[in-house]
């Protein structure tokens, strides 16, 4: 295919697909005659969204939902890397830590939402807690396994070459693993939006999911949708930054 | 401090016995091996394959100890843990793919306490000594399998060990390839004179390049038989070539003409 008509697919066909959901949206508001409450059409969901985008209150809620995904996200990394080290260089640590692991692991984080709004109520830090535990678990298994699935290779090059096992643990196993473990920092991060916004339409002072249970109570469906359509664009460049990140550093 | 030519010390392998232990299954790899290798002399050890020679490298590298016998390195005996005194390469080149190659020579290095300055110093000469003088900031996913391969022993020359292990170094290039290799290995190994402890299943590379040639049993493996090679037995295009290869290989098992009855 000539570039230039790769280009034009490139931009045209994904813009295809964007406007094929729009057109059925349309579509079925129109040839239903839907009110506004029940399903209101895209054009009335783009004016409420660049309402929202005005209003001082929306950035509130987003910037709170942002922080606390941010906290929990990044303490939810530090700590499940961590430990996935540990556990992928340090055997006796692994056979200890798997069960434990492995049986937390599965209960997802929405079932630890009734305990957190019990142990912290509405505020920030049960959302923070819960986003790290949800990021911590992916973390922990796929940094255990990276680690021990590095090239033995490299751990022999680095004991030839005079390397202790700290500087070996650290310079060559958690490096060669670095583009898996982002890979999968990729999915916690996704993960960890998803449980904030659940999180938030459950029990929370603020930030969007509050602010879509509320439009919701009071029947303002354009926003419901707009803040859904937010939650997946800030998801969307979330996961886009942590992508650009590990790609300008670990391409190998 | 000179060291452009610094030679090596004397390794000795005595009543080597060693087994591993997987899964509540003993496996016994060498069975009472000795042999010594002069200061500065290349000895290629051979053998069949899975007899326990890459093991014999592993114990004199230091990266473990023997389940019984002793290994000495000028007299003294070997230590597990970081040895400065060794340089490696394997049949992998096992390259650090995040780093370039002027990085992945100058890591050694830096590791034994050489500055940044000096290490990436003498990485470049020694890639341009491997003929890699354009590719010093190429990453490794750069680079063609030999000339990865020429960085890896590089890397291990690089670090100007007195003892050199050499583990299959060639046997993942092409034919060509590791003849040109085996040459420049050649001319780097005059120039440096370690102790060179070579493992290769390819008898004319054994005796391309030792001075001795180690024979080595199936597993659990004994030293069958120790060959001295003259300079005059490396011309392949000599009646001594041919000599010292038959009775390499007759010693290997292998014998006869080639031709099926």
């Amino acid at each position: 295919m000539p570039p230039m008509i790769a280009r034009i697919h490139a931009i045209v066909l994904p813009l295809l697909g964007l406007a094929l959901v729009l057109a059925i949206w349309q579509g079925t508001v129109s040839h239903y005659h839907l009110q506004l409450v029940v399903l209101p059409p895209p054009l009335a969901v783009v004016k409420t969204l660049f309402a929202l985008l005005g209003s001082v209150a929306f950035w509130h809620d987003v910037g709170v939902s942002l922080y606390e995904f941010i906290v929990g996200y990044a303490i939810g990394l530090v700590l499940g890397i961590a430990l996935g080290a540990l556990m992928g260089e340090w055997r006796a640590f692994r056979v200890a830590a798997t069960p434990v692991v492995e049986s937390l692991r599965f209960i997802v984080p929405f079932a630890w939402i009734p305990l957190t709004i019990l142990w912290f109520g509405t505020s920030y830090v049960g959302k923070i807690a819960l986003v790290g535990y949800a990021v911590f678990f992916v973390m922990v298994v796929s940094t255990a396994r990276a680690i021990a699935g590095v090239d033995p290779v490299l751990s022999r090059v680095g004991r030839v070459l005079g390397m202790g096992p700290w500087q070996l643990a650290w310079r060559v196993h958690l490096r060669a693993a670095a583009p898996t473990i982002a890979s999968a920092a990729r999915a916690a991060a996704a993960v960890g939006w998803i449980a904030v916004v659940a999180a938030e339409y459950i029990g929370a002072s603020a930030g969007l999911g509050l602010m879509i249970t509320n439009a919701a109570s009071s029947l303002a469906t354009p926003t419901v949708i707009a803040g859904m359509v937010v939650i997946g664009l800030v998801g969307a460049a979330v996961s886009a930054l942590v992508r650009w990140v590990s790609l300008a550093h670990l391409d190998y | 401090m000179d060291d452009s030519v610094r030679h090596g010390g004397e390794l000795a392998f005595h009543a080597i016995s060693h087994q591993y232990e997987s899964a509540g299954r003993t496996t016994p790899v060498l069975n009472d091996v000795s042999f010594a290798i002069p200061a500065g002399s290349v000895a290629c050890v051979v053998g069949p394959s899975g007899c326990g020679k890459s093991t014999l490298l592993s114990l004199a590298a230091g990266l473990m100890g023997p389940t019984s016998g002793r290994v000495d390195w000028e007299g003294g005996e070997v230590r597990i843990g970081p040895n400065h005194h060794i340089g490696m390469a394997f049949q992998q080149p096992g390259l650090f793919p995040w780093m370039t190659a002027r990085q992945n020579l100058a890591v050694g290095l830096r590791t034994r306490g050489a500055s940044r300055q000096d290490a990436n110093a003498t990485a470049d000469e020694f890639l341009d000594l491997v003929g890699l003088g354009d590719f010093k900031d190429a990453y490794p996913n750069q680079l063609s399998g030999g000339m990865a391969q020429r960085v890896g022993i590089a890397r291990a020359l690089a670090l100007r060990p007195r003892l050199l292990l050499l583990d299959e170094p060639f046997a993942a290039v092409d034919a060509f390839t590791r003849l040109k290799l085996q040459q420049d290995l050649k001319a780097l190994l005059k120039r440096y004179r370690p102790t060179v402890m070579f493992v290769t299943h390819d008898v004319p590379e054994a005796i391309a390049l030792g001075n001795v040639i180690v024979v080595m049993s199936q597993r659990p493996a004994t030293v069958l038989r120790i060959i001295p090679v003259a300079p005059k037995e490396r011309n392949r295009a000599s009646v001594e070539y041919a000599r010292k290869l038959a009775e390499t290989l007759a010693c290997l098992g292998v014998t006869g003409d080639g031709e099926h009855a």
